[in-house]
């Protein structure tokens, strides 16, 4: 797929906008950033997308925000990695400031539970969609269905550690492709 | 994260009350991306607006040097057939993980018919058609606003 070029500036709007709307915990913001950074600006392919979440995910400290700072070194650098973390915190440090002084003034904020049941079933709907693009994407021999489904099983059945299954899903990766490398 | 917080700044050092702390981790929800930004209400209880960015930049500054360095030597060795193997083991392994958070999420947020509605509604605006995640999220929280 043809990638096209970043600017510190596009970098930090779109950080900003994602920041912005990405309601509804940390999930919904990866439906953005697929939609923002590989559909819509073809700043990254599927592959660097997913690379990216698995990045986020082996690194302390919090996975989108660390998929983010990836993605911002990968497009400029040290400079795109800051921007992306500007971008993605400002909007949310401002709105929780305005409500750490309501809740100092008020104690209590009622509309906000309403407002946020609606969104926490969007985000389901959000990360489903994710999951629908990526399958379409790799799920391409019986090898690659076989490793989504058991780690699926692993997490959901069995609750393992995400990071213990990425490591282990890297071993199988490497035993069941090693031969169509070389 | 939140055990770590809790032992330092309830038990520890007693900044907040318990209560406090749990609506802190509410704010956290409720505001858009990862519930670290809940450090920067915390850091404003205790020293007003300073308080929050000094919160805030401590937060995300050990995760700024080491993605950034981890970074920096992935990209000189992603092309290694070694990475490259590895990752096509780890990519069906993502789906797998992230079907498994949409089951996890889906236990809590979709209780009823309309929740149920929603997500799927949403769903379908992002896989098949061109719709922007923000509108989706601001029509979902509308409806909830109206509907509970």
């Amino acid at each position: 797929m043809q990638r096209t070029e970043a600017s510190i500036r596009n970098i930090f709007f779109v950080f900003l906008k994602m920041g912005t709307f990405a309601f509804g915990g940390v999930y919904s913001m990866l439906a953005f950033f697929e939609k923002e950074l590989v559909n819509k600006r073809k700043w990254l392919s599927h592959e660097d997308f997913a690379e990216s979440v698995v990045i986020g995910q082996l690194t302390p400290g919090p996975p989108i925000i660390n998929t983010g700072i990836f993605i911002g070194y990968r497009l400029k650098k040290l400079k795109g990695a800051i921007t992306t973390v500007i971008g993605q915190v400002l909007p949310s440090f401002i709105l929780i400031l305005v409500i750490a002084y309501l809740y100092i003034s008020y104690n209590d904020i009622p509309l906000i539970r309403s407002l946020l049941k609606g969104i926490g079933a969007a985000v389901v709907g959000l990360i489903s969609s994710v999951v629908y693009n990526m399958s379409r994407k790799f799920l391409k021999d019986y090898k690659s269905i076989l490793i989504a489904i058991a780690i699926f099983l692993c997490l959901a059945v069995f609750k393992i550690n995400p990071i213990i299954l990425i490591v282990i899903s890297g071993i199988a990766g490497v035993i069941v492709y090693r031969k169509e490398q070389s | 994260m939140i055990p770590l917080l809790q032992q330092e700044i309830v038990e520890h050092y007693h900044w907040l009350t318990n209560k406090e702390f749990i609506d802190s981790i509410a704010m956290g929800q409720i505001t858009p991306g990862p519930l670290t930004i809940m450090n920067a209400f915390i850091g404003f209880k205790i020293f007003g607006t300073w308080g929050a960015i000094g919160a805030i930049v401590s937060s995300y500054l050990p995760s700024i040097i080491v993605v950034t360095i981890v970074s920096h030597y992935y990209l000189q060795f992603r092309n290694s057939w070694i990475v490259n193997s590895s990752f096509k083991g780890i990519r069906p392994a993502v789906i797998g993980l992230l079907a498994a958070v949409a089951i996890t999420l889906s236990r809590e947020s979709i209780i009823d018919v309309p929740t149920g509605a929603i997500a799927v509604g949403s769903f379908a605006a992002i896989a098949f058609t061109k719709t922007d995640p923000t509108f989706v999220i601001l029509g979902a929280g509308a409806l909830g606003a109206l509907l509970y």
